[in-house]
């Protein structure tokens, strides 16, 4: 007798909860999405490529967020890790590198390029759309494993995705080689820089100037 | 594949020394932790400049004779000496005179070579002034003596390095009457005083018989 | 293993019993470590700038911050209120945008990893099944702030610092990355709690800087640059690049940078003392005391005192690590660009990506003294 208004009110407490935390990822899930499809939108239509470069970030970053309301944290990091960390800072670096501002002279008739692209996306969009709204979605019935992710993530790396996952590490390592041996600068011979005294500084010889006779005058 | 070797020991070993000499770094540093600091909270204590000390340049106006040697050695030829020829007296009058500390080097010459010794070197150090130009003492400015640090009640002297007794390094806390180490100037002069006047008794002696 | 102390349960149930139901229970609470936390990483500022300043003083033989607050602790928030009340100047040419939200995006990921710092079995915000995973991947979030200040100032030599800074970030992420990694094979698991518990059992003993002396050593210094302490310092080199990217910055937004900084070096020190020496352990276990004086070990008095030793013994454990930290500033002169990158590239990497190899060896040989 005791137990049970205890029991009845634990219930209440349990449905409040569920309640509370769903209407959080509810209320999380439109943020995201907004906050997705508007930077996405952005990335395209401005025109600062600076501009363009952040919110990329954002994008990958709400993603990340939209993974970890599906209970896949560790894809999220991962996310967050390769896309924000590794491959934005990228993009930004190259920017930045070679930001020089250039004004491109108008061409005429530009808009017909511009309404093309649009009628394509527009198209590939439409294409997509119908395609989500038509195929028979199963949805899996299965609790999303949470926490044990990663190891199964690391089960199936070293089994059944084992090629592709090799694959693609040699196809990094490949381009990390590629990369060393880009930047790797053939030494210059010693013999170049003739040290003739040992008191002076080896630097680039410079031309002496004559007192008097300035030919830039 | 043994060059190789060698060179990953060689690599390894040195390595290790760079290790080593950040420990011996980190426990130099360390070391000087435990070391007292050697911080003058300045406006509240202040050190004692010596007795030579090259200050602010002291002028003393009725001494002048407006000889202008204090100009002629001055490396930049500053003091600017304003005066007028009596032809009664015939001696110049001095009407003004004037020393840009903004300028000065504190180099000292003028003292040195001043016939009168109408300039002094002053242990006045705290020139600090909003405008550049407000370092231009005048004759009044440079006839003012300095506030010295031992009479200031707010100051706390402080006695520099030289003139602490031997082995202490804490100019705090002084006993009132620690001697700096050495012989001070004023007991050698005694000293030879009294040296002189036993060699000369000694020769007062020799004449007398 | 005992289960400590557990605050959320307590606190849950006896606000359930004070007649309100359970999810409004669980809701007060929730807030309740996180405001906890920010006041603790919040307040670490001030003990990191006011210990900086006093022994970067005592190695100089100065005496350091002495009038404001006793013993000059009060200085740091004197420097602050200061900056707070500075005027908040955005440069003409700018992009007020990017000059605005640069700080916070250097700042906010530093904050979120305080998330998975633990100071006891259950003494944590959220125990993440990616724990340090998650330090690893905000911490990268780092360099788009860096690069977002440096270019939005439009000043050469911000721009110049923003890019060095992003540049050192992600080199001495991958060192870093593969040091937790080694740690992470040893304690089959990335959850901070299990990385601790796994080096509990024989006190000091037991602590993973014995196990992984070499990991230690490549972490600390990649960390120190991840946090851009001297020697690793150059994108702020001031005689070079006048003060990198925080050179246009003025008021709180400068301070943000320093915020982050000095909460980023806090963390660090924090995540040390978890992945090598021993998180909240007491050097000897708590376990055989209890034993040796025949206490009960759930006795309720006795879980306390384990549980602030346990804040203790991290505290101390991190705070050594910045003592540490400031006593390398006043040693190692600042090293030169070439040569930071040469140090991470050429040596901690290749030494790093050994020491995990070498640490699943040992891993497979003798799986008993490294989890197997």
């Amino acid at each position: 007798m005791l137990l049970l208004p205890l029991s009845a009110s634990a219930n209440v407490a349990l449905v409040a909860s569920l309640n509370l935390a769903e209407g959080v990822q509810l209320v999380s899930l439109i943020l995201l999405g907004l906050i997705m499809v508007a930077s996405a939108l952005g990335v395209v239509l401005l025109s600062n490529i600076v501009y363009s470069a952040f919110l990329l970030g954002l994008t990958f970053i709400s993603i990340s967020g939209l993974y970890i309301l599906l209970n896949a944290g560790f894809v999220a990091a991962a996310q967050i890790l390769v896309y924000v960390g590794a491959v934005n800072v990228l993009i930004l670096f190259g920017i930045m590198l070679v930001n020089k501002q250039e004004e491109f002279s108008v061409i005429k008739n530009a808009w017909i390029g511009k309404a093309a692209t649009a009628a394509v996306c527009a198209g590939i969009f439409g294409l997509i759309s119908t395609m989500v709204l038509s195929h028979p979605w199963a949805i899996s019935t299965q609790t999303a494993a949470g926490d044990n992710a990663i190891e199964i993530i690391g089960q199936h790396f070293f089994s059944d995705y084992l090629l592709p996952f090799e694959l693609a590490s040699v196809l990094l390592l490949v381009a990390l080689i590629g990369a060393i041996v880009l930047a790797r600068r053939e030494f210059i011979p010693d013999a170049e820089v003739a040290q003739a005294t040992s008191l002076t500084l080896p630097e680039r010889p410079r031309e002496l100037v004559a007192a008097g006779a300035r030919d830039d005058r | 594949m043994l060059n190789f070797l060698k060179q990953v020991g060689d690599y390894a070993k040195e390595t290790a020394q760079a290790a080593k000499y950040i420990g011996q770094g980190l426990s130099v540093t360390f070391d000087h932790m435990k070391r007292r600091p050697v911080t003058v909270q300045y406006p509240y204590e202040k050190l004692i400049p010596s007795e030579r000390y090259r200050g602010r340049i002291h002028f003393e106006f009725d001494k002048c004779i407006s000889c202008e040697v204090c100009v002629r050695v001055c490396p930049i030829n500053l003091p600017v000496v304003d005066w007028e020829f009596n032809r009664e007296t015939k001696k110049k009058t001095l009407s003004h005179y004037s020393i840009d500390f903004g300028v000065c080097i504190f180099c000292g010459n003028c003292v040195e070579y001043c016939p009168t010794n109408c300039l002094s070197m002053t242990e006045e150090y705290e020139l600090s002034a909003y405008d550049r130009h407000d370092l231009n003492y005048d004759s009044v400015a440079l006839g003012r003596l300095p506030y010295k640090v031992t009479n200031d009640p707010m100051v706390t002297p402080l006695r520099e390095f030289a003139y602490l007794p031997k082995g202490v390094m804490d100019p705090h806390d002084l006993p009132a009457g620690a001697q700096r180490a050495g012989r001070l100037p004023q007991d050698i002069l005694t000293e030879l005083e009294a040296e002189k006047a036993t060699a000369e008794a000694a020769i007062a002696k020799d004449n007398t018989p | 293993m005992n289960p400590g102390i557990d605050l959320q349960r307590t606190v849950v149930q006896a606000l359930i019993e004070l007649g309100l139901p359970a999810g409004v229970a669980k809701t007060i609470w929730l807030p309740l470590p996180m405001l906890l936390m920010v006041i603790v990483a919040t307040v670490s500022i001030f003990i990191c700038v006011w210990l900086e300043r006093k022994i970067s003083a005592a190695a100089q033989q100065r005496i350091g911050p002495e009038y404001i607050g006793p013993l000059g602790a009060m200085q740091a928030v004197a420097d602050g209120l200061k900056l707070v009340f500075k005027a908040d100047i955005t440069p003409a040419k700018s992009d007020p945008w990017l000059f605005t939200i640069g700080p916070a995006i250097v700042v906010i990921p530093v904050f979120l990893s305080f998330l998975i710092v633990p100071f006891g079995q259950n003494l944590v915000i959220t125990d993440l099944g990616i724990g340090i995973f998650l330090w690893i991947a905000l911490s990268s979030i780092a360099p788009v702030g860096f690069l977002m200040a440096g270019y939005s100032s439009n000043n050469k030599y911000s721009l110049l610092g923003g890019l060095r800074a992003a540049a050192q970030s992600i080199s001495y992420e991958i060192p870093l990355a593969l040091a937790v990694l080694a740690v992470v094979l040893m304690s089959n698991g990335l959850s901070t709690i299990d990385i601790v518990n796994q080096q509990s059992s024989y006190g000091i003993l037991g602590w993973n800087i014995w196990r992984q002396p070499v990991g230690f050593v490549i972490f600390w210094i990649a960390a120190l640059a991840e946090c851009e302490r001297l020697p690793f310092d150059l994108p702020e080199a001031e005689e070079e690049l006048v003060a990198g990217y925080q050179t246009e910055y003025t008021g709180m937004k400068f301070g943000l940078f320093y915020v982050g900084s000095y909460v980023n070096l806090m963390l660090s020190a924090l995540i040390v003392s978890v992945l090598y020496l021993g998180g909240w352990n007491f050097p000897i276990p708590i376990a055989t005391i209890t034993g040796l004086f025949g206490l009960s070990e759930t006795a309720p008095w006795v879980q306390i005192i384990s549980a602030s030793l346990g804040i203790v013994m991290t505290m101390l454990k991190a705070y050594l690590l910045v003592f540490l930290t400031i006593l390398l500033r006043w040693t190692v002169p600042r090293v030169r660009i070439d040569q930071l990158l040469d140090l991470g590239w050429k040596f901690l990497l290749p030494v790093s990506l050994v020491n995990l190899l070498v640490t699943a060896g040992l891993k497979l040989a003798f799986p008993f003294a490294f989890g197997g």
